[in-house]
């Protein structure tokens, strides 16, 4: 619908939470995923640092996202992403999709997937893959 | 819902069924102002003074890119770094297809505002220039927010946003230069104003930093709140707002045919090109 649009973006029309769960402070993955994301046509919403599992999954909720990316660098993973994806159950949105960016152990992602995880994105995969991965589990 | 609201086509907007008038609407107050003038963290300030009043609810507009359709939704942030913001309803929205200030069908979501029961709905415009001002007709109390020395007194006196605002806010008001920017605006817009019972626009200083400015300013939205009621303006609002609502879902509508033409389309003389495009505008049923 866009005039300049030549071909439809692979997340056009989608809308995508990216939230910074826990301490860690450093956001500048998150903010090159965000930017990554909206170049392929999601409306991005971005937390800011530093929030709780609780603020995240409340915020999804309002938003009405399709997904929620979360970043962290802080090794807390484990602890961060089980407790955004019971909050987003006891919201009822347990139908929004989580994935997590950041450090993450290659022995820990199993476990992460076993949570419900939906995608799991290390630093050093390419930014196409990422878009092109969450192309297909939002579909 | 508000989603489904959001993506709806011209089309499925003219097929829903006519809503009641609400007897309950929320106030409606609009924040608007260049890019960066501060409109996310003084609205957030704002409403959680505000809150007390009944529930509040936060509509905050940023630019679509024209490119992908993509944004970066970024004014809850502002607001979420405020200590007790979890508790606002806030809904970030792109601008979309719209180059007004607005997002697409907003007129229907800040009505969807109404029917959630909210007491009060502020709304954010993207950041604007000179002469996107549609959120004049969709809120009752416009506040603009201007920045120290963001231009001289001519600036002040062009038309456009500069004569639609209810309040000025020269915010950041710890920079130099605010003192004299509001006595600009405040000459020019006590000439803007003069017919007996209108209402005289109140030029303030604000900055974040400072509560008691946060304050003034929510009572100045207050006192706009009251005199309202003793004038017709809701009336003429409403019209205005009746008028934009169809003019936007006309104007989607075309956008919309517009894009089905392929190149070869264009090749046609112009006359022909219109006729054409009515046609296809008047073939389609919108009956509910």
């Amino acid at each position: 619908m866009n005039t300049l649009l030549q071909t439809r973006p692979a997340l056009a029309g989608k809308r995508i939470l990216i939230g910074k769960p826990g301490l860690d402070g450093h956001d500048i993955g998150a903010k090159i995923v965000a930017l990554t994301l909206r170049n392929a046509g999601a409306e991005v919403i971005y937390t800011g640092l530093r929030r709780s599992p609780l603020q995240i999954a409340q915020v999804a909720v309002d938003e009405g996202v399709d997904a929620v990316g979360l970043s962290i660098l802080s090794g807390s993973h484990k602890e961060l992403v089980a407790d955004v994806m019971t909050q987003l159950r006891e919201l009822k949105a347990a139908d929004i999709k989580v994935f997590v960016g950041g450090t993450i152990p290659a022995e820990d992602q199993l476990h992460l997937r076993e949570l419900g995880v939906a995608a799991i994105f290390t630093a050093d995969m390419p930014l196409t893959d990422v878009v092109r991965i969450l192309g297909e589990r939002l579909a | 819902m508000l989603s489904q609201l959001a993506n709806a086509s011209a089309l499925e907007l003219a097929q829903r069924p006519l809503r009641a008038v609400t007897s309950n609407p929320a106030r409606r107050i609009g924040i608007t102002g260049a890019p960066g003038a501060g409109k996310s963290t003084l609205l957030g300030h704002l409403a959680l003074l505000r809150r007390a009043k009944g529930r509040l609810g936060v509509l905050a507009v940023d630019p679509s890119s024209p490119k992908t359709g993509g944004a970066i939704l970024g004014d809850r942030v502002r607001m979420d770094e405020l200590d007790g913001a979890s508790e606002l309803y806030i809904r970030s929205l792109g601008s979309r297809n719209t180059s007004d200030g607005l997002a697409d069908n907003l007129p229907e979501m800040l009505d969807a505002m109404d029917d959630f029961g909210f007491a009060e709905v502020m709304l954010e415009t993207v950041g604007v220039g000179q002469v996107e001002y549609a959120a004049r007709a969709q809120v009752d109390t416009l506040v603009l927010v201007l920045l120290p020395d963001s231009g001289d007194t001519v600036q002040a006196m062009k038309a456009g946003i500069m004569e639609m605002a209810d309040i000025f806010v020269v915010n950041k008001a710890d920079l130099s230069g605010a003192q004299k920017m509001a006595a600009d605006i405040q000459r020019i817009a006590a000439l803007n104003h003069h017919d007996p019972g209108s209402w005289v626009p109140p030029v303030l200083l604000a900055a974040a930093s400072q509560p008691a400015s946060i304050l003034a300013l929510s009572e100045a939205i207050d006192r706009h709140q009251a005199w309202l009621g003793t004038s017709n303006r809701q009336e003429i609002l409403h019209e205005q707002r009746a008028r934009y609502r169809l003019r936007r879902l006309l104007e989607m509508r075309i956008a919309q045919v517009i894009a089905q033409h392929d190149a070869a389309f264009f090749a046609a003389p112009l006359a022909e090109q219109l006729l054409l495009t009515l046609e296809m505008l008047g073939r389609v049923s919108v009956r509910p």
